[in-house]
């Protein structure tokens, strides 16, 4: 039964990316009128226009040459950029490892920074220090990451001279200089996700102390700490695990600004530099990437959450 | 007789005004001031949004300038008092053509179900599955160059990524609905689908899309700023707040007051927003989750 579901759930996953490849693909090569002429300008020669059109199969079926991108994309052949005249498969590798880096590190500072406010909100429920970080974590929540990225920015570039403004990386950075690198970046992508996570946290561990199971635990005299830690926050954690999986989705888009912000040359700049320069084949991986990555972060979250909780194995079933 | 209704609508607002929470009157507050800026900036601002020479560049906080000059000698300032109807016209254009198109499509879904239904909402789900930043950039590169940068690509660009959004809220508040017996009677009486959907669904389910469009809003002007912020908005010498953050962040170690003044406009109409969002969700009975994005 279990397998089916799974199986299932990974089948509408499938559903869905395809869907986005035609969505992609109809937005960057059918919707701009004429792509060569997007491509190279309004003022372009005809024989360079007619030569684009070549490399792109433009004169092809949209049908016929949708199929042969998604054919060629199954096989592992993404083709050639653009502007760049490179491999796409050479461009996106070290550009994704980046970015994966990146998030690794926003996640692993996310996770405290989620845990902590909500812990310590949570005990002292509806004390000042409870409303004090609420109203901080609501504004929070309402600065927008780019600005949040630039006021970090002014923080720690002031307060701490060693983090670079710029976070360039290359080939030879060391590893101080790659950790130098990720401090701000992270931390701001870590404080966006954070905010959601530990608001949702804050309410469900909030609700689980008042649990009878808790007042059990209470009536044998364990120890608060035992009983927050080992009784409480496991049943207050699982239903921020769907707010994780989204912010793990927040990061295919957040990586996009807070890349910007600081010049780190990972995924996220790769996109907009496509954008920008109008690389129909590089748009089209890009975008396919960044929805799969929120497609997977929710096809795995709805999966543990199914494996978790055996009453809506149940109930779903 | 006039005198006892007026008593009446006076107490109904003493009592209005005392069931709404703290924060709530904190947003309507803020929120009226942003209103007010929006409705009187371009008259009340000391010098012209574009006027240069207005000030030394750089000069930082003094009483004539009280958010600094920037680096071509422009108030920044009577910039932001010009920026806040721009924001705010753009947020709410954007956030109701997104409403319209989202709850038609989602009202319709739920009211047909069947396959239609299952195809809709897989459609819905692949859109909601780019992000919206990179669903917004795909839209403006696929209006092509011509209208890059123009408004109404803006609204159009905001209507898209909430629609998809909207359009699944609408249906799973629609589906509560289409199983009550009063649709059933509409169906049985051979009422036509769109006047079911007009005069049952849509009144019926007003109070989740209501609550709906004002976060959506308050989040629009935070995905506005972002698309000026890289260069695919509103294009200069606008004084929308996104770009101009993004014009001044070579300022921010000089002068960081130039960035943290568009800054702190657009947080804090976000914060407003929401606040008074959030209150409203409550006064209808029902609960909210921040994360709209």
């Amino acid at each position: 039964m279990i397998l089916r579901l799974v199986a299932l759930r990974c089948f509408t996953a499938a559903l869905t990316l395809l869907l986005v490849s035609a969505i992609t693909f109809i937005a960057v090569e059918l919707l701009p009128g004429d792509v060569a002429t997007s491509v190279l300008g309004q003022f372009s020669s005809e024989t360079a226009r007619a030569a684009l059109r070549m490399q792109l199969h433009l004169g092809d079926p949209p049908l016929d040459r949708y199929f042969l991108w998604l054919n060629n994309l199954l096989h592992g052949d993404l083709g050639l950029a653009l502007s760049s005249r490179r491999r796409i498969v050479d461009i996106l590798l070290p550009r994704v490892a980046s970015t994966l880096i990146l998030s690794a590190a926003a996640v692993l500072i996310y996770v405290p920074l989620a845990l902590f406010p909500a812990v310590a909100q949570a005990v002292r429920h509806n004390r000042p220090l409870d409303h004090t970080l609420s109203t901080v974590t609501l504004i929070l929540a309402s600065v927008p990451d780019f600005l949040l990225a630039l006021i970090l920015l002014v923080i720690f570039v002031v307060a701490l001279p060693v983090l670079p403004a710029v976070s360039a990386v290359t080939d030879t950075t060391d590893l101080a200089g790659w950790l130098r690198a990720l401090v701000l970046p992270a931390t701001t992508l870590a404080v966006v996700m954070a905010v959601y996570a530990a608001r949702m946290l804050r309410d469900n561990l909030i609700e689980v102390l008042e649990a009878p199971h808790i007042l059990m635990a209470r009536l044998r005299g364990l120890p608060n700490w035992r009983i927050l830690w080992f009784h409480a926050l496991p049943n207050a954690i699982i239903p921020t695990l769907n707010i994780t999986a989204l912010n793990l989705t927040y990061l295919a888009g957040g990586v996009v600004i807070v890349e910007k912000v600081f010049g780190f040359p990972g995924f996220g700049s790769l996109m907009i530099d496509a954008i920008r320069f109008r690389d129909v084949p590089l748009i089209e991986i890009t975008v396919l990437i960044a929805s799969a990555v929120y497609v997977s972060a929710n096809l795995l979250a709805d999966l543990v959450t199914l494996l978790l909780n055996p009453r809506l194995r149940q109930a779903r079933a | 007789m006039t005198d006892l209704a007026v008593h009446d609508t006076r107490s109904r607002w003493r009592d209005f005004c005392r069931s709404s929470s703290v924060s709530f009157r904190v947003g309507i507050v803020i929120l009226a001031l942003h209103l007010l800026a929006a409705a009187l900036g371009p008259f009340l601002s000391p010098y012209g949004a574009t006027e240069i020479g207005a000030g030394v560049p750089l000069s930082g906080i003094s009483l004539a300038h009280p958010m600094g000059v920037d680096q071509i000698g422009r108030d920044v300032f009577s910039r932001v008092l010009n920026g806040a109807h721009i924001v705010i016209l753009l947020s709410v254009a954007g956030t109701a053509l997104g409403l319209v198109l989202g709850s038609v499509v989602g009202l319709l879904s739920a009211y047909v179900g069947g396959w239609l239904d299952e195809f809709i909402q897989r459609l819905i789900e692949a859109f909601v599955s780019i992000p919206y930043l990179v669903l917004g950039l795909l839209a403006v590169y696929a209006a092509g160059p011509e209208l890059a940068g123009q408004p109404v690509l803006m609204v159009v660009v905001i209507a898209i990524v909430y629609a998809p959004r909207i359009a699944r809220m609408a249906r799973a508040a629609a589906l509560d609905v289409v199983i009550r017996d009063f649709v059933t009677a509409a169906r049985l009486r051979g009422d036509r689908a769109w006047s079911i959907i007009w005069r049952d669904l849509a009144p019926n389910t007003a109070s989740t899309l209501l609550v709906e469009f004002a976060l959506r809003t308050g989040y629009a002007p935070a995905l506005i700023g972002a698309f000026g912020f890289l260069g695919f908005g509103i294009q200069p010498p606008s004084p929308e707040w996104g770009l101009m953050i993004s014009e001044n962040r070579n300022l921010i170690l000089a002068t960081p007051v130039t960035v943290l003044g568009p800054g702190l406009a657009l947080a804090s109409l976000v914060v407003a927003v929401n606040l008074t969002a959030e209150g409203m969700a409550r006064m209808l009975g029902r609960s909210v989750d921040l994360a709209v994005r």
